[in-house]
């Protein structure tokens, strides 16, 4: 994380020795070296109640995970909305259940969207498959001309 | 029609389990089986990797107690490099202590506020759209907001020590690769964004009497649900046989308090124990080979921990224990849902002994590292958060691991955890025509106790339904729910 003064936040979201599980984490690798100043980034394997308290510090933020839906493009982009109903693990909070907590608990409501990348393989190994190589380049090309190109 | 239930995978506990309740002909309960379905195959994955690699690797097993597998790991690398743990540097040992104590701290508080006072304020037969920690969040804000700093205190120690709150590195073989600052020391002294090492403590207290009001308030219910006897095991103080999390000898006692394991030292595990196997699990159950595998077995983690201890060395912990033996009068406690009131009172010894740390000038010395004469053999056993934890490497002469041994805490309590799923099917569930939504938690409620980790290491999205599937004597499925 680079610390006070930004106002947007990616999450990389997973854990890079599960295979395609690291596409979050693989999000973050490669696009953090050119992030404007504003633009904030972290690392995490699931995330947590406490991740209500770090995005309450935001007025934007993103989540990137693996997912294991296919898209044509191999990727997608939603908005996320804060959601009471949280599932049924808490271990590993859904985006929007953190996003609950912190209007809940911090009166806080960052914008949010989910960057959903499709993985294949989630076996135990590091390195990505080649699948989801494609779709992480794809996801972050398209995130480098709509999204951080209008982020000045 | 006899029948079988299924529930997988069993919600709020680590990574994905499933519970199988077979009913006969009348719905009265046959047998019920806990289930751990995903295979890791880490002993194997870590063969061929240089030793020194191992405390780093093993940190992938798990997202919530990587610690407890970086520091049992580095205890047995210690060895391979020629150190038994005493003969560390002070320093390390005590900044390891530090590291550790903070991981059972904030895995304990998550524990307690996210997992298990949905049960217990709002109650297991609650609506589960309401009894989860948003819930809790809505209802007690303040709780909540505690819950989350006091995790974060143990994670922002972590993050001083080994850099990052997870899969951080701090143990190196022989040592730990940094020392701890002045600066870095003072912002857990005092009171700042995080609050202080007092105010943990505080809080601690307060969480304790929390649950010895409850207890006071729900008596029946927890000295009864789920309880069973069992043997208990876990690590003691070398010197005085207190409570020990970092590095000891194993003592086990059986359910009336009769010593079954008198203090062996830790690397001869493998002496005492053998580790059986079920066709319909891939989770293995350890046993003590003296009393075989129908007797052998034993519950670890904080109730065990408790239960066998001679004492704990901080006041305000140790006043706690001695108030819960009083409950039943000095002897052995077999009642499950204890573990949650013994696992508070663990909390408030993490917090009385990382202030102690914490003022000790010893962690400030850059004296980090010793080295001894090279081995080809190590064994680490730490007190997780869960309960007691095994590595045990063997290294061939080119540094590469040529074995790999691991017995994770929640594979210790593997039968514990079948005998508390028994208890709650014949209890709660024999004879009733249907299976409820309170039942169901039932079942997750006394397997909770344990906060087993099965394995979370994946997680991708969209991938973790709750599935309830019923069967009939033919295998047919005669109902199935799935909740996301």
């Amino acid at each position: 994380m680079k610390g006070s003064g930004s106002d947007i936040l990616i999450i990389g979201i997973g854990n890079s020795g599960r295979a395609d599980d690291g596409l979050g984490w693989a999000f973050v690798d490669r696009i953090r070296e050119s992030l404007p100043d504003r633009v904030d980034y972290a690392y995490n394997y699931q995330l947590q109640i406490e991740d209500a308290e770090l995005i309450s510090h935001y007025s934007r933020v993103y989540f990137v995970d693996a997912h294991i839906m296919e898209w044509d493009e191999g990727f997608t982009l939603d908005p996320c909305t804060p959601k009471a109903n949280q599932g049924f693990t808490t271990h590993e909070l859904e985006p929007g259940a953190v996003l609950y907590l912190a209007e809940t608990l911090y009166h806080k409501k960052p914008e949010a969207f989910i960057l959903g990348i499709t993985g294949l393989n989630f076996e135990l190994k590091t390195g990505l498959s080649e699948g989801a190589e494609q779709n992480l380049a794809r996801a972050l090309n398209y995130f480098n001309e709509n999204v951080l190109n209008l982020i000045t | 029609m006899s029948q079988k239930l299924v529930i997988d995978p069993v919600t709020r506990v680590e990574g994905h389990g499933k519970v199988t309740v077979h009913l006969d002909d009348h719905n009265k309960v046959k047998d019920a089986f806990f289930h751990v379905v995903e295979f890791r195959g880490f002993e194997r994955f870590i063969q061929g990797h240089p030793y020194w690699e191992a405390p780093v690797l093993v940190q992938r097993l798990c997202g919530i107690c990587p610690v407890s597998h970086h520091l049992a790991a580095a205890k047995a690398i210690d060895q391979i490099v020629g150190l038994d743990p005493a003969d560390l540097s002070l320093p390390a040992q005590k900044i390891r202590k530090l590291l550790h104590l903070a991981q059972i701290f904030q895995s304990h508080a998550l524990h307690f506020f996210y997992l298990a006072s949905p049960d217990l304020l709002f109650g297991y037969d609650a609506d589960p759209v309401k009894r989860n920690v948003v819930g809790v969040a809505m209802e007690y804000p303040a709780l909540a907001k505690k819950g989350i700093l006091m995790r974060k205190f143990g994670q922002e120690i972590i993050k001083m020590i080994a850099g990052k709150r997870i899969h951080g590195i701090s143990a190196t073989p022989g040592g730990v690769h940094k020392k701890i600052t002045v600066k870095e020391r003072s912002y857990f002294l005092e009171d700042n964004e995080t609050p202080s090492i007092d105010t943990m403590i505080n809080w601690s207290v307060e969480i304790v009497d929390f649950i010895k009001e409850y207890h006071g308030k729900n008596k029946a219910f927890l000295d009864t649900f789920a309880a069973y006897p069992s043997g208990h095991l876990g690590l003691v103080n070398k010197e005085n046989g207190f409570l020990e999390l970092y590095d000891g000898n194993l003592r086990a006692t059986d359910f009336e308090g009769n010593v079954t394991l008198d203090d062996i030292r830790d690397v001869d595990y493998n002496k005492h124990f053998y580790e059986g196997v079920e066709k319909w699990s891939y989770l293995k159950f350890p046993y003590l080979k003296h009393l075989g595998r129908e007797k052998g077995w034993n519950r670890v983690g904080p109730l065990a921990r408790i239960n066998i201890c001679d004492g704990i060395e901080t006041p305000l912990a140790e006043r706690e224990r001695q108030l819960f033996k009083a409950e039943t009068n000095g002897q052995i406690n077999n009642m499950t849902m204890h573990t949650h009131w013994a696992r508070l009172i663990e909390i408030l010894y993490c917090a009385e002994m990382m202030k102690s740390l914490l003022e000790d000038d010893n962690i400030l010395s850059g004296d980090l590292h010793r080295k001894g004469e090279r081995r080809n053999e190590g064994v680490g056993v730490i007190e997780a958060p869960r309960g007691t934890l095994i590595h045990h490497y063997e290294v061939d002469d080119k540094d590469r691991i040529t074995r790999c041994n691991l017995i994770v805490s929640t594979t210790h309590n593997n039968e514990a955890m079948n005998q508390a799923v028994r208890w709650v099917a014949s209890h709660e569930m024999s004879g009733k025509p249907r299976v409820t939504e309170a039942m169901m938690n039932q079942i997750e409620v006394a397997i909770r106790a344990y906060d087993p980790c099965l394995s979370c290491a994946t997680h991708a999205l969209g991938q973790m339904p709750l599935e309830l599937t019923l069967y009939d004597a033919c295998g047919n499925i005669v109902d199935e729910r799935i909740r996301q």
